[in-house]
């Protein structure tokens, strides 16, 4: 019992270790965008994946991202 | 019960901490073991958290967690996207750690080791971390507004055009600093200069995955570069072994620095996804790896310092660069106990990816304490080799002579024993040329943690592989921070440059795009190559005026949480940031006037330059160098005047602050404060982000 206990919480503090490693690599980041857009204004077209993440990084790297 | 148990573990954790720090402090004689900087770090961060940040929090702040933050109100899934408590601490720990923290502490090592280990400990619990805690927490409560912005808001529209400059400054001096860092480290290296030169079309390669094939898919195309740049940094062994390759990867200063420029420039210019992009993730997981295995490996290895805790050098006559202790040995730590270009970060990305207000304690103060781990390691790293083989690769050869021989024996008079014949094996077995006069501190630390790293894995075999792994994530780090800087600058020089005719404002404009980046780069560029040039070796005088420019702009940001506390009523804990205030003040003023004004040609910006004039009155000076010795007492005045004007910035803001916080504390002026107004927050207590948060 104590040891499937262990494997359950193992298991699930790799999920979230592994959603973490993922969300702060960036990847799928237009999921978030596409979520807040169909809540604020479903009749305008959202950007695609390949759209967002162009826009994503032009507009990252427009103001001071990486320190000295 | 509970409680006493708590108290008596946390009393242990203080007297461990205490201990460890005494020790370093006190002890003489035998050689240090790593261990008790790594046991000093640790139970003063764990302190400095658990007591003075929740004291800031709780007493000053008084974070509100049933406010909504501005990711929460603003949630656009672009900008304010809300996000998991430790996601955002990655985010925030790698915008914030960049070569700073660990090319300073190893020129700091000049001093020894005790001065700017106690610094690196006391500056971020005391100063840094605070500045970047109470930063965010004001940015948080204004939308995620920006320092500049908060500090026209706050303090005074003079404020915050002050900060523009201050930030533009900054960035200019930062750029060419990180560049004479890499071109140094670059020199007569063929392995070095081919594993990096490799990661550019690893890059673009990976830019063109990222966009066309799986747009987004950061992780696997990162995974796939890493094992690309590995790669890179094992064929360059047989670059450099291969006489012909050797030869086209070889060159000198000059010709790196145009290089770096250029690259620079098509930085700026290129789409970002196609090389800025790419080459960050890449830095992102280099850096991080290169981080935990340095900890890991100072850990395993417990490297004994060779270093004295104190140097001759606090004298101010250090051959890495010129000045006395104070104000010179905090000015040169810099991003490793506060650095102005935090508050930038907390002011910028962070504050609107924020999911409660309790996250800024540890995001905020908890990402700085880590920076400065990164520093006591760097530090570490450039204490445990022998301070002669420290001298030889850091002093530049018009101090300790041109020659091997002369070199060695210099370094040797001053106490710290050096035969040419050391410098000759280890630049043999870390597979370089030579390692005399590498200044910069990139060399330095490379070999440090080259020793450190194969001491763990491989031995004296893999030295040289470990050393260009080292060196290759210096550079590509550096450069990291060198094109995302040029770009932001562009977009700098492009705001402040539409103010004066509006073409030059429009980002999507090419000419404007290619003026502007001409600008900033030409800018950068300028003082690179005066650093390149420079017969002391460029870093005496680039870095100190990098770390006056940092401190300065730490001093902006906390001006404006004075400021801002004071506006909260918080008078009875000013003190919390009004002492770190006054000693960057105090620091950057000292350090200013004495690069200015000094008698001493070492020191002084003027005074050099009046030697150089003096010489040439005298005809000491060979005809065919007349020229060349213009150009440096040029350069010497140019550096005195952006030191001066950096001076000036902060007594006029200054005054400016004072004048403010009388009208409040004399009551003729209402102390307004410009926060948001109060919106109660909609998510649930254990509610942890909307996107991927925690189960």
């Amino acid at each position: 019992m104590p040891m499937q206990r262990a494997a359950k919480f193992a298991k699930r503090a790799l999920r979230r270790f592994w959603r973490g490693l993922r969300e702060w690599c960036g990847v799928a980041p237009d999921e978030p965008y596409l979520r807040a857009k169909g809540r604020q204004d479903a009749g305008h077209s959202a950007l695609s994946a390949e759209e967002f993440y162009v826009e994503q990084i032009n507009r990252r790297y427009s103001r001071p991202n990486r320190c000295c | 019960m509970k409680s006493t148990l708590r108290f008596l573990v946390w009393l242990c954790v203080a007297i461990a901490g205490a201990g460890a720090l005494g020790g370093i402090a006190v002890h003489r004689g035998e050689p240090l073991n790593a261990t008790w900087f790594v046991v000093a770090a640790v139970c003063c961060y764990v302190v400095a958290y658990r007591l003075y940040s929740a004291f800031i929090a709780a007493k000053l702040l008084a974070l509100d967690d049933s406010r909504a933050t501005p990711a929460e109100i603003h949630d656009d899934g672009r900008d304010f996207v809300p996000t998991n408590k430790w996601v955002l601490f990655g985010h925030h720990f790698a915008a914030i750690a960049g070569p700073g923290p660990l090319v300073g502490p190893t020129l700091a090592a000049q001093f020894g080791y005790l001065p700017g280990t106690l610094w690196l400990i006391g500056g971020a619990a005391l100063a840094g971390c605070v500045q970047d805690f109470i930063i965010l927490f004001c940015s948080i409560r204004r939308d995620g507004k920006t320092l500049g912005q908060m500090a026209r808001d706050e303090v005074s529209a003079r404020g915050g055009f002050i900060a523009q400059i201050a930030v533009l400054a900054i960035m200019v001096i930062l750029l060419a600093v990180v560049a004479l860092v890499v071109v140094n480290a670059l020199k007569s290296s063929p392995w070095g200069t081919f594993t990096l030169a490799m990661t550019i079309p690893i890059a673009l390669l990976l830019g063109v995955y990222l966009r066309f094939i799986r747009p987004g898919r950061v992780l696997e195309a990162s995974l796939f570069g890493v094992a690309l740049v590995l790669f890179a940094v094992v064929a360059g062994q047989w670059v450099a072994e291969s006489p012909s390759w050797a030869q086209a990867f070889t060159f000198g200063g000059v010709s790196l620095a145009f290089v770096i420029i250029a690259y620079g420039f098509a930085a700026a210019v290129l789409p970002v996804w196609l090389l800025l992009a790419p080459r960050d993730y890449l830095s992102a997981f280099i850096k991080t790896g290169a981080i935990l295995s340095l900890a890991a490996g100072i850990l395993f290895v417990r490297p004994h310092m060779m270093m004295p805790p104190l140097t001759r050098f606090i004298d101010g006559t250090g051959p890495v660069f010129a000045g006395k202790i104070f104000p010179f040995c905090f000015i040169t730590i810099a991003c490793g106990a506060i650095s102005g270009f935090h508050s930038l970060i907390s002011s910028g990305t962070t504050p609107k990816m924020i999911l409660r207000e309790s996250h800024a304690r540890s995001i905020g103060y908890g990402a700085m304490l880590l920076e400065s781990f990164v520093g006591v390691m760097a530090m570490v790293a450039a204490c445990a080799m022998p301070p002669g083989v420290y001298f030889a690769i850091n002093s530049p050869p018009s101090i300790v002579g041109a020659t091997p021989d002369a070199a060695a024996s210099t370094i040797s008079s001053w106490g710290y024993h050096l035969d040419a014949q050391t410098m000759i094996q280890l630049a043999h077995s870390v597979g370089e040329q030579t390692l005399w006069n590498r200044a910069g501190g990139a060399p330095s630390l490379a070999v440090g943690m080259a020793q450190i790293f194969s001491s763990t894995i491989g031995g004296e075999r893999l030295l040289s592989i470990w050393y260009h792994f080292a060196i290759m994530f210096e550079a590509l780090f550096i450069l990291t921070v060198l094109d995302a800087g040029t770009r932001v600058g562009r977009f700098m020089v492009q705001e402040l440059g539409g103010r004066l005719w509006k073409p030059l404002g429009r980002t999507g404009w090419m000419p404007g795009i290619l003026l502007s980046s001409a600008i900033i780069v030409g800018l950068w560029g300028y003082f690179l190559y005066q650093g390149v040039v420079d017969p002391l070796g460029g870093i005496n005088s680039l870095w100190p005026l990098f770390g006056i420019a940092n401190q300065l702009l730490a001093a902006v940001a906390l001006v404006v949480a004075t400021t801002i506390l004071l506006k909260m009523k918080r008078l009875r804990w000013i003190w919390v940031t009004l002492v770190p205030m006054a000693w960057l003040v105090a620091v950057t003023m000292t350090a200013s006037y004495q690069k200015i004004f000094d008698a001493s040609p070492n020191l002084g910006f003027l005074s050099k330059a009046n030697s150089l004039a003096a010489q040439i009155a005298a005809g000491q000076i060979p005809a065919a160098k007349i020229a060349e010795t213009h150009r440096l007492i040029f350069n010497q005045r140019l550096d005195a005047a952006v030191t001066g004007v950096l001076a000036l910035m902060i007594l006029v803001l200054l005054v400016e602050a004072l004048a403010q916080w009388y009208a409040i504390l004399s009551g003729r002026r209402e102390a307004v404060l410009h926060e948001a107004p109060y919106v109660a927050t909609r998510w649930a207590e254990g509610f942890s982000g909307t996107a991927h948060g925690d189960d």
